[in-house]
């Protein structure tokens, strides 16, 4: 068998499988899933993403199991006769920038893309990743490790990030985006750095971060140019030198005082703050720090909202909450405790067929060609059937975050931030 | 006797507690913070602190306007109204008082009864000579009292305290340590209502701060003219926005010692509870009161050494600690067993200024501290100055030093607008300690007691492990050979001068001349480079301001400012471009880094930009492709410079500062002097060549083809996770000399090649070559790395470099190659270091 067919024998057979799994139409496998990210709402997402509404054969696509977080959160829904009526479209778009000056960017959804880097993806989920986001009128993260030709066509939809290993950043990359991401920490693993490991970094991956083929790569932590908040100041104030319109994105992790974390970005003049809780993170973070470090971004989103409404500088910033962010109905509570809107990574990965089975880190671990620079595994995306299965889990949260949005009786997205009074708490 | 004193003060601070209510607290942060602008000075002279003004403006940029403060030491006795004796001996207890009803209340309760009072001097901010109160928190009222403690409180505090078998001295200080607690707990406590609280009650030392930034003290104090003969300055950078007093600005006083903080340590909370294992309770609430309790816990209470006390917060590590002689080893290992839990952790770096304590008669003097922390990982910079009025300096960045030189040159008090030394410290080494003390003492002939009789001064500058700094050719000014020197050197720059009148070409060679002898460190045995600096910087001065306006039409040099600078826009290009950049912001949108991504869009192709205070990020923004365009600048270039080039030239005819060619990926950068912490920080390619040192962490994560000489060496952690291929096909590589040039211009080798305990550490690509004709370098610092063998192949890829920085520094080949007095191959001379082999997965 050719390499080709080889590649078109294991894509059918993906394809099949996730069509057949998402329906339902088999047995849960039982190995799917953790309490999280429980097998329905894989199941559901797959589903999602192949047919671009939420289930209607009664699957979960809501909450997990965890027992605390957003699975123990509900919305107190208005009583029927009281909701706006179904043919009211309410506004999803939010605002990006909300100083008064700089460029305005509005996305149409309350998500962007996170930071996936060439090198711990493969191209073509990457492109496909553009893709999506060009369609959907949204942005994606270029993650850290460099701007491949590829994705220049889509560089209006792209984030250049700048994390510590600085691979991969040029005045080029930096001028290239519209909107600069700093990465100063992961709340999948904070505190230790980046990490990507010898069997990923293939000559083009090394080429494209200028380093050694088939040498581990480590991005140090934290910044080694950045140890306080002026510093941190000055550093934005670099980039800003260097391309003076972007829109500047601060990516943090949840400490204990990530509201003064927060407001201290702020005053260093960022457009948007990226609070990254502990339970994102792909299999390649290690398991010892997932869940274990950070706090879970639930509270972290409440601290920080309400810290920076008594600093009176809340309606100028950008609240962006990720880690552990699953459904739309996560991303509409996260929005209810303060957020703008959400950063989604592993939803995009679940979307074209990641089962979760944590085998991130590998070169060829991926048996589905997503975290995988494989030269053989990277073709299992094929871009445009990439994008599409992203852009129908999109259309489905959109369908969902409307029907909530009218359910509380709110006509845009944006008059739903901060409001905690919508939620309530169920004991189990 | 130290023991029991210790044991004795520990009980008595704990009665202390129980009375305040104080003893189970938990004590949690309120503030955060992190980065600060710092500055100090100590001087021979007393210096007025307008000269603090200029360093703290150019530095505004490290603080946010929500804190800023001055301490001084070695005050005036006549600026006061005091008698010499009275401001020797007596306390000088300086209250704020934020609440004006209470300040009656205050010196009924915590003055009258307690000391006799000498004098009181009342700061009314808005009052002085050019005060001002346009701050959006209006500065509180102080009340600085010159005081005695009377006898008869002192002997019944004694009897209640248990603290009868004290010195007097001791005795005294815990008195007025005690008083002040009991003010601050009952007028100002962290959490209740804030009505007043103490700034200092040293001797001889006074804090002032308020809500605002640290030049607004002085303004507002109207401190001016004031003098002393050490002042430490900061801008506070606290995250919180809405701060209505100044009870969290720096410094902090302990009882003998003003400190300021430049950092924020993550161990807060474990310092807080040794402290309070100590029954020592921080009332403000913020990292740096508790490092000046820390500091004034090991020093008064323990009674310890300055060194001893920099040992326990600043612990000698790993490797480090190995190079100790046995008898400090023994020693540093039973203060670290003892105080390594109550040592700040993480980014720190403290200035104080202290007059410490001295039994009646004795004189120690004032001194000006800089402490930096094990991992160096806040920047600071520190300088020593000859001359009639010796100096000392410390700062976060070097152009903070330069502002208060330059500000003492224009009034003719110093020689030269530079320093005669500059150094970064190495936290926590074998070398050097980390930390420095500046002693300015009387003259032992002079007269006798503080305040020095006759008023003669002298400056000793010494490191952790009380080993003297002193200037290389000792700074001698006025010797007749010196004098000879500079004469023949005033001569040589008036004939450049005269040639630049002329012709085009004979302008571009006096501007190359002139600045050839402010670069270079050859030619002027005896004289002083800073004054020889002096001479050539004043020379092009002049030239750049000769020539003609941008906007009066073409001619081969034109000059602009920032008053003048849209004329760019209009200007046909062509020449070079002479750009003064003196009121450029030194960032944003008017930044001058801004201004240079315009000139090259216009068509410029060269740009001489003089008169630089500190402005960042020059050379950055010009994108990718920027070949063919060359910055030449002269004065102090700030942070980030050529961070992001992408093919043209940056050359810095002096030191520069941190953060250096941070992702630098194309072109060339040349430094003629030192270059900061921080440098070529994700670098990917470049030529890069610098005459000095590096401070710490230089090439980190560099990956691609840079190619650097480094003549000097770097603090530590050169070239970790260095990933630049292979440079025998196209990788990178760094040259580290290890030299420096003596006063005579010779080559003569550093110590050690590198003293650092980390290098190339988890290096994957990339080698370095160290000059080590000894063998100086051992495997004990590699982690990750290997010396190889050194070829030919290795020779014949960095020779080429090294004529390069022949023809840069006169640094010659030659010279290199030649160890006491014998010529060696190239590799008996050089060394390499490359990636161990990898094991593989």
């Amino acid at each position: 068998m050719s390499e080709g067919d080889v590649v078109a024998k294991h894509v059918e057979n993906l394809h099949r499988g996730l069509s057949a799994l998402g329906r339902g139409e088999h047995p849960i496998p039982e190995a799917l899933g953790n309490y999280r990210w429980t097998a329905e709402l894989i199941l559901a997402t797959w589903q999602q993403a192949e047919t671009g509404k939420p289930p209607t054969n009664g699957m979960e696509y809501k909450v997990g199991r965890s027992g605390g977080g957003f699975d123990r959160l509900a919305f107190k829904f208005l009583p029927p006769e009281r909701r706006l009526p179904a043919d009211l479209e309410p506004d999803l778009s939010i605002p990006l920038n909300r100083r008064p000056e700089g460029e305005r960017i509005d996305i149409a959804l309350p998500t962007y893309g996170g930071g996936m880097s060439f090198g711990s993806v493969s191209l073509n989920f990457m492109v496909a990743r553009c893709m999506a986001a060009r369609q959907l009128g949204t942005f994606t993260s270029t993650g850290e490790g460099g701007f491949p030709d590829a994705l220049l066509p889509y560089k209006d939809q792209l984030i250049t990030q700048i994390a510590t290993g600085m691979f991969g950043v040029r005045e080029e990359t930096i001028q290239a985006a519209r909107i600069v991401e700093f990465k100063y920490a992961q709340g999948a693993k904070p505190g230790l750095g980046g990490h990507l490991l010898s069997d990923k970094v293939t000559a083009e991956v090394a080429r494209m971060r200028e380093s050694v083929p088939w040498a581990s790569l480590y991005s140090p932590f934290p910044f080694h140019s950045v140890y306080s908040v002026e510093d941190h100041k000055k550093h934005l104030d670099w980039v800003r030198t260097i391309h003076p319109k972007a829109l500047l994105s601060v990516k943090v992790s949840t400490p204990t005082d990530v509201d003064m974390v927060a407001v201290g970005s702020y005053y260093a003049g960022a457009h948007i703050l990226h609070l990254d809780g502990g339970y994102g993170g792909t299999g390649a973070a290690p398991e010892v720090a997932k869940k274990n470090i950070a706090m879970p971004i639930e509270p972290a989103i409440g601290k920080v909202h309400r810290y920076l409404v008594s600093e009176g500088v809340r309606e100028q910033v950008t609240l962006i909450a990720s880690g552990g962010i699953r459904t739309a109905w996560d991303v509409a509570k996260a929005i209810a405790l303060g957020a703008d809107g959400c950063v989604i990574g592993t939803a995009e990965m679940l979307a074209v067929g990641c089962t979760h089975c944590a085998n991130c880190e590998r070169g060829r671990g991926c048996q589905v060609g997503i975290t995988t620079t494989d030269p053989l595994l990277s073709q299992f995306i094929d871009p445009d059937w990439g994008a599409r299965r992203i852009r129908n889990l999109y259309e489905s949260w959109k369908l969902q975050w409307r029907d909530i949005l009218r359910s509380l009786g709110l006509r845009s997205i944006r008059e739903l931030v901060g409001r905690r009074d919508l939620l309530l708490y169920r004991d189990r | 006797m130290a023991a029991d004193a210790y044991e004795r003060l520990r009980e008595a601070r704990g009665r202390l507690l129980r009375e305040s209510d104080l003893a189970l607290r938990q004590s949690g942060k309120t503030e955060a913070e992190g980065g600060c602008g710092v500055v100090g000075l100590a001087s021979t002279t007393p210096i007025e602190g307008r000269h603090l003004l200029a360093s703290l403006c150019q530095m505004k940029n490290r603080g946010n306007g929500k804190g800023g403060g001055v301490a001084m030491v070695g005050l005036s006795a006549r600026e006061f109204g005091v008698s010499e004796r009275v401001l020797a001996d007596d306390y000088l207890l300086a209250v704020a008082i934020l609440e004006p009803r209470v300040a009656t209340e205050v010196e009924k309760n915590h003055v009258e009864g307690l000391f006799d009072v000498d004098h009181v001097k009342t700061f009314r901010p808005g009052r002085g000579a050019t005060g001002r109160t346009d701050l959006p928190v209006p500065p509180p009222d102080v009340h600085a009292y010159f005081v005695r403690p009377r006898a008869t409180a002192v002997a019944a505090f004694a009897e209640r305290a248990g603290l009868t078998s004290l010195s007097p001295a001791a005795l005294a200080d815990e008195f007025v340590y005690q008083n002040s607690f009991r003010l601050n707990r009952a007028y100002y406590a962290s959490l209740g209502e804030k009505r007043a609280f103490v700034l200092s009650q040293g001797r001889n030392l006074l804090i002032l701060k308020l809500v605002g930034y640290g030049d607004q003290v002085l303004t507002a104090y109207g401190l001016e003219d004031m003098t002393a003969h050490v002042w430490i300055g900061h801008h506070r950078y606290p995250t919180k926005g809405r701060v209505w007093h100044p009870g969290g600005a720096h410094p902090f006083a302990g009882l003998h010692e003003a400190l300021v903080h430049n950092g924020d340590f993550a161990n807060y909370h474990s310092i807080t509870k040794y402290l309070q294992q100590q029954h020592l309770v921080p009332l403000f609430l913020t990292d740096t009161e508790v490092s000046v309790l820390l500091f004034e816990y090991l020093r008064r209470t323990c009674g310890y050494s300055l060194e001893r006390v920099f040992e326990s917060l600043a612990p000698t590590t790993e490797r480090d600690f190995e190079q100790l002689p046995a008898e400090r080893r023994a020693l540093y290992k039973r203060l670290q067993l003892a105080h390594l839990h109550g040592s700040p952790d993480g980014p720190w770096f403290f200035i104080l200024a202290a007059n410490p304590r001295r039994e009646a008669g004795e004189a120690t003097g004032f001194e000006l501290i800089g402490i930096t922390d094990t991992s160096m990982l806040r920047p600071q910079v520190f300088a020593l100055q000859a001359g009639s009025c010796e100096l000392g300096l410390i700062a976060s960045e070097k152009q903070g030093i330069d502002a208060v030189l330059r500000s003492l040159h224009r009034d003719g008090r110093i020689d030269a607008p530079e320093a005669d030394l500059y150094w970064n410290a190495r936290g926590g080494s074998s070398t050097d300690g980390g930390a420095f003390v500046f002693t300015v003492r009387p003259v032992a002939e002079g007269g006798k007691g503080a305040g020095g009789g006759n008023g003669r001064y002298e400056l000793v500058c010494t490191n952790k492990f009380g080993e003297r700094v002193s200037i290389p050719g000792g700074g001698a000014a006025g010797t007749p050979e010196a004098r000879v020197a500079e004469t023949a050197l005033a001569e040589r720059v008036r004939s450049c001068e005269a040639r630049g009148k002329g012709s085009a070409e004979g302008v571009a060679k006096s501007i190359a001349e002139l600045t050839r002898i402010l670069d270079s460190r050859r030619g002027t045995p005896g004289g002083r480079r800073s004054v020889v600096r002096l001479r050539a910087e004043e020379a092009l001065e002049r030239t750049f301001r000769s020539f003609p306006r941008l906007d009066a039409g073409l001619a081969p040099y034109r000059r602009i400012d920032y008053a003048s600078r849209a004329a760019v826009g209009a200007a046909s290009p062509g020449g070079t471009l002479v750009v003064d950049a003196r009121d450029f912001p030194p960032e944003g949108d008017d930044s001058l880094a801004r201004f240079f991504v315009e000139a090259r869009a216009r068509g410029f192709r060269e740009v001489l930009c003089h008169g630089l205070l500190g402005q960042r990020f020059l050379g950055c923004g010009l994108g990718a492709g920027s070949q063919g365009f060359t910055l030449h600048l002269y004065g102090n270039s700030g942070d980030y410079l050529a961070s992001g080039l992408d093919g043209a030239t940056v050359v810095v005819h002096g030191s520069a500062q941190d953060q250096l060619g941070n992702i630098l990926k194309c072109g060339r950068l040349v430094v003629h002097g030192d270059v900061g912490q921080c440098f070529l920080y994700g670098a990917k390619g470049g030529e890069v060549y610098i005459l000095g040192n590096a401070a710490g962490r230089p090439l980190i994560n560099a990956v691609g083809a840079p190619r650097v000489v480094l003549n000097g060496t770097a603090l530590d952690y050169l070239a970790e996770s260095f990933m630049a291929g292979d440079p025998l096909s196209g990788g990178g590589f760094a040259v580290v000399n290890g030299i420096e040039l003596d006063p005579d211009g010779e080559v003569r080798p550093l110590p050690t090649p590198y003293p650092g305990g980390n290098l190339f550490s988890l290096a994957s690509g990339g080698a370095l070559y160290f000059r080590d004709p000894r063998k100086q370098l051992s495997e004990d610092q590699l982690n990750g790395g290997a010396f190889a063998a050194f070829t030919a192949a290795d020779w014949d890829l960095i020779r080429p470099y090294l004529d390069e920085n022949e023809r840069l520094f006169e640094i010659r080949v030659e010279e290199l190659l030649t160890v006491d007095g014998r010529r060696l191959s190239p590799a008996e001379v050089y060394r390499k270091i490359a990636p161990a082999r990898r094991k593989r997965h």
